[in-house]
């Protein structure tokens, strides 16, 4: 029976084990694509890496700002619509439907859609704002309108997510803690922040979990909404990792990179894991 | 601390009805319980006082206000769910003062009511537990001290006890009991356990398919069952049915089936002359009749085939076959030796004897 | 110990804010709500959708023009390297979801069925690897396709993805896997079937559903998929994602050709949409 696990194994180890320590090996060697020589230069890298300005005062507060902002905005949306989709309206199934589009749509052709609706000269909502008044805004050619489109487009793609699981766990509730609590005579609110949530909040914990580490990892939005620019202001570290081994030919940097990136996330991972274990037993 | 009254109240979802025409008066502090199958509309009506369902016809009025459009949270009442339905994140303590701090009672007060409630029903050392550290029985304290720190005009209880394994539903039966006296307050109690029903009732309210069958104190409803169903729901083994016709005899009506003959007393004579000889149905519960030959001749006896034998140890129960028909005898000597497929003579207790309507199934007294 | 009851404050059921200021203007807020909702997500593919239908010189008209055409489509389709895409696309999603699934639904089932270390030590593997970013290994198996000479095929974007589905797959199948009782197994062993067959003929088809969510699934995650894409292919063997992202991001001014190419590689995911919501949403909830 043991036989069954081994293709999964074999796989795991050539394709995703061994690469990362063929990535490590290649992070202390002078790698570049253009040179053959492959010299072994130790730390060289990470201290490149560690002491590069865009590295550490665009590259990581952008990457931590996307996640905490994505997740948070993904996460208040996601509820808030889950909510709205519990109770029964006219054109339920068709809002059902609908956001799941954001969930099936690659995330390259969502880039695609927003960065043409938000073009400075022919997108639709820009001219819509500046129809109705507001000031012309440079979405695509300043850093903090760059970086809001890219975690408006995340909170596009992820709120449905949320939703339809908080949709399934609420729908999974058990109705007596409600109606005892109509017998107690706690109100709307209340009992959303007194029994609603704290019942969901096991659902929430795990999705919060998930998407956090997802949202590190966060590429193909970023590369086709901005390149990273303008002027690498919108760096995330997966597209810095990119750009250093491949648009910058430093593929030993960029290894160097991508391996900091995954300890950084393993020490993240770890803590957000035990963050919840813990939060779990609390909220039991 | 009040009457509820509930006149022709209906419920129907759709035009599917679920509960028909229910008038009951339950009385100030007393303790009714709704007993049936499931299905019978029990849960329903209840949940109707409760104001979580919907009242479809007729009026339901608690003290002297009418509460059909009142939400739950105004009637003044308190409920026991089947599975306690306890707020699994908070304290048993947060539990019992949540719907105290719903209606802005300050924490002092609270306090004062928490710790009689828990002094009650001796959950004093667990107040800063969690449900889910609590077993079974000790949730369900906590459900009705919930109830109990309210201090609520009606309590309501939906099967409190039948998420409990057995023995502790009977230990949980007797503390119930004890509670009425400490804490009188008009009850009404759902359940589908006639046992519950019989012990914890000042009145028992036997339902079945929507309809209200009999109301009645335990003890009437289980020695004057007004229908063949009420007989049947009540007691444990069950009431045996017999299909006999009414032959006169010798100057005496008897009921007669193959291979039986048990005469009518003379006082059930005169209500079923009515039926001439039509046949109707012999009910007679298994404690009733006896292993063995009567001191005097009643005309009662008869013989059957033992088929069965069950050892309770404070009791036997015995299945005799009469022709085709199974009759089960109670209460017989755990001792008496008795052997499978043998003959045997039994008696029947004169007194204890029932006959219903075979079409309309009603008793006929 | 005795308390003397008191008489709680009875809630009056008032009005709501809303209903104190207009009758039924909750309703509206709700209504105006789900109207914006609606639009928020179909806005961005509707503009998409009509863009893709308007000609070349009709973008520079936002708001005139009705002039529509499927001229944008033609001249997409006429493009080899586009087929190709869609074609290297299509191949890939097929393959990389037959032979995960086919991979995963042995491991998933003996995770779920023999507990143990193994399964502790894989539920650790792939809690890890699901935090290690995917930059991390595909700049290095950049290098592993290139030296075994498989960088730019199909086998060199194939195994890169199987392995990431390998650790996610079998662990959605151990849980397919849990929620089927296993004493229906043991009848069936009982009833002379062997553990092969116990599996094959009892646990399988009861796994079934979920396996169709997940497969269907899977198959839109490596259709969708770019970042693999963009750095283990090239000129030979281009996928949708990444042959749309050169067009995005290197010559970007063509949106009406830029869009009908966006539409068609949207095709998947709006069938899916459409037809098989049931299993979206299942999926999504594993």
């Amino acid at each position: 029976m043991l036989l069954l696990v081994a293709p999964a194994a074999l796989v795991l180890v050539c394709f995703q084990i061994i690469p990362i320590f063929i990535g490590m090996n290649a992070s202390f060697r002078d790698w570049s694509l253009v040179n053959p020589a492959k010299t072994w230069i130790g730390l060289k890298h990470y201290r490149d890496v560690l002491s590069d300005p865009v590295f550490l005062y665009t590259v990581l507060p952008n990457t931590f700002m996307l996640m905490v902002s994505s997740v948070v905005l993904s996460l208040a949306s996601g509820l808030g619509l889950a909510l709205l989709l519990n109770k029964p309206f006219f054109g339920r199934p068709v809002v059902r439907t609908v956001i799941l589009l954001p969930l099936t749509v690659a995330p390259v052709i969502t880039a695609t859609m927003i960065r043409w609706s938000f073009n400075d000269q022919f997108g639709v909502i820009t001219n819509l704002l500046s129809v109705l008044g507001f000031p012309e805004i440079g979405w695509l050619s300043d850093k903090w309108p760059s970086f809001s489109l890219i975690i408006l487009t995340d909170v596009w793609i992820w709120a449905p997510w949320f939703t339809i699981i908080i949709l399934a766990a609420l729908q999974g509730l058990p109705r007596e803690p409600f109606e005892a609590a109509q017998i107690d005579a706690s109100g709307k609110w209340r009992t959303f922040t007194h029994i609603t949530l704290p019942m969901l909040k096991p659902v929430i914990i795990v999705c919060v979990l998930i998407r956090s580490i997802d949202a590190f990892r966060t590429f193909d939005q970023v590369w086709i909404l901005t390149g990273g620019g303008p002027a690498r202001e919108t760096e995330v570290f997966s597209v810095y990792a990119y750009v250093e081994a491949f648009v910058h030919l430093d593929y030993g940097k960029g290894a160097a990179a991508a391996g900091l990136g995954a300890l950084i996330m393993l020490v993240v991972g770890i803590g957000l894991y035990k963050l919840v274990n813990r939060l779990m037993e609390v909220s039991r | 601390m009040a009457e509820v009254i509930l006149k022709s109240v209906g419920k129907a979802y759709g035009s599917h009805p679920v509960v028909h025409d229910v008038s009951l008066t339950i009385a100030d502090n007393e303790f009714v319980v709704l007993v049936g199958p499931s299905g019978c509309g029990k849960s329903t009506t209840l949940r109707m006082v409760a104001g979580l369902e919907s009242i479809s016809s007729g009026t339901i009025q608690i003290g002297n206000k009418v509460v059909n459009d009142l939400p739950p949270k105004d009637r003044d009442i308190a409920m026991v769910f089947q599975n306690y339905a306890l707020y699994q994140h908070m304290t048993v303590y947060d539990n019992l003062a949540f719907g105290l701090r719903n209606r802005r009672v300050d924490e002092a007060t609270i306090k004062k009511e928490v710790e009689h409630a828990t002094n009650i029903l001796g959950l004093a050392p667990l107040l800063s537990r969690k449900p889910f550290q609590l077993s079974g029985g000790q949730q369900q304290r906590v459900a009705l001290g919930r109830c109990i720190v309210r201090h609520p005009q009606v309590f309501l209880f939906d099967e409190p006890l039948s998420n409990l394994d057995a023995k502790l539903r009977a230990q949980m039966r007797i503390e119930l009991k004890a509670l009425r006296e400490r804490v009188a307050t008009t009850s009404i109690y759902v359940t589908h356990d006639q046992v519950e029903a019989m012990t914890l009732g000042d009145r028992v309210v036997v339902m079945k398919d929507g309809y209200i069958q009999q109301v009645g104190t335990p003890l009437d409803i289980y020695n004057r069952p007004k229908n063949r169903f009420v007989a049947s729901f009540m007691g444990s083994p069950a009431m045996n049915f017999i299909n006999v016709d009414l032959i006169e005899e010798g100057g005496r009506t008897r009921a007669v089936a193959k291979d039986l003959s048990i005469a009518v007393p003379e006082r059930q004579v005169a209500s079923l002359s009515g039926h001439g000889n039509r046949s109707v149905i012999l009910g007679i519960r298994p404690e009733h009749i006896h292993l063995g030959a009567p001191a005097e001749d009643l005309g009662t006896t008869f013989r059957g085939e033992l088929t069965v034998t069950e050892q309770l140890g404070s009791e036997l129960v015995v299945g005799t076959k009469v022709a085709d028909t199974l009759i089960m005898a109670s209460r017989i000597a755990p001792e008496t030796e008795l052997k499978l497929h043998e003959h045997a003579p039994f008696w029947v207790d004169p007194k204890a004897i029932h006959f219903f309507d075979s079409k309309t199934e009603a008793a006929i007294r | 110990m005795t308390v003397e009851p008191f008489t709680l404050p009875i809630a009056r059921p008032g009005p709501t804010m809303f209903e104190r200021f207009a009758p039924g203007a909750w309703r509206v807020f709700i209504g105006l709500v789900i109207v914006a909702v609606l639009m928020i997500f179909i806005a961005p593919v509707a503009i998409l959708i009509v863009t893709s239908i308007r000609p070349a010189s009709g973008i520079y008209y936002i708001w005139r023009g009705t002039e529509f055409t499927l001229q944008n489509y033609v001249e997409v389709l006429q493009q080899p390297q586009i087929l190709h895409a869609m074609f290297n696309s299509f191949v890939m999603a097929t393959l990389a979801t037959v032979v995960s699934l086919g991979v995963t639904v042995g491991s998933g089932y003996m995770l779920s069925r023999f507990t143990g270390r193994i399964q502790k030590t894989w539920f650790a593997t792939i809690y890890v690897f699901r935090t290690v970013p995917y930059i991390s290994f595909v700049l290095p198996l950049y290098l592993v396709t290139t030296n075994l000479r498989i960088y730019d095929t199909y086998l060199g974007l194939l195994l890169p993805h199987i392995a990431v589905h390998v650790c996610f797959f079998s662990w959605l199948m151990k849980g397919f896997f849990d929620s089927i009782n296993p004493s229906m197994e043991h009848a069936a062993l009982i009833d002379g079937c062997t553990r092969w067959g116990a599996f094959r003929r009892v646990a399988l088809p009861s796994a079934m559903p979920g396996i169709a969510a997940l497969s269907i699934l899977s198959w839109l995650w490596t259709w969708n998929e770019f970042l693999f894409a963009l750095i283990l292919t090239g000129q030979r063997t281009p996928m949708i994602t990444s042959t749309m992202a050169q067009f995005v991001t290197e010559t970007g001014t063509e949106w009406n050709l830029m869009s009908a190419t966006a539409v068609l590689a949207m095709l998947p995911a709006l069938l899916v949409t459409i037809f098989g919501q049931k299993y979206v949403i299942r999926g999504l909830r594993m």
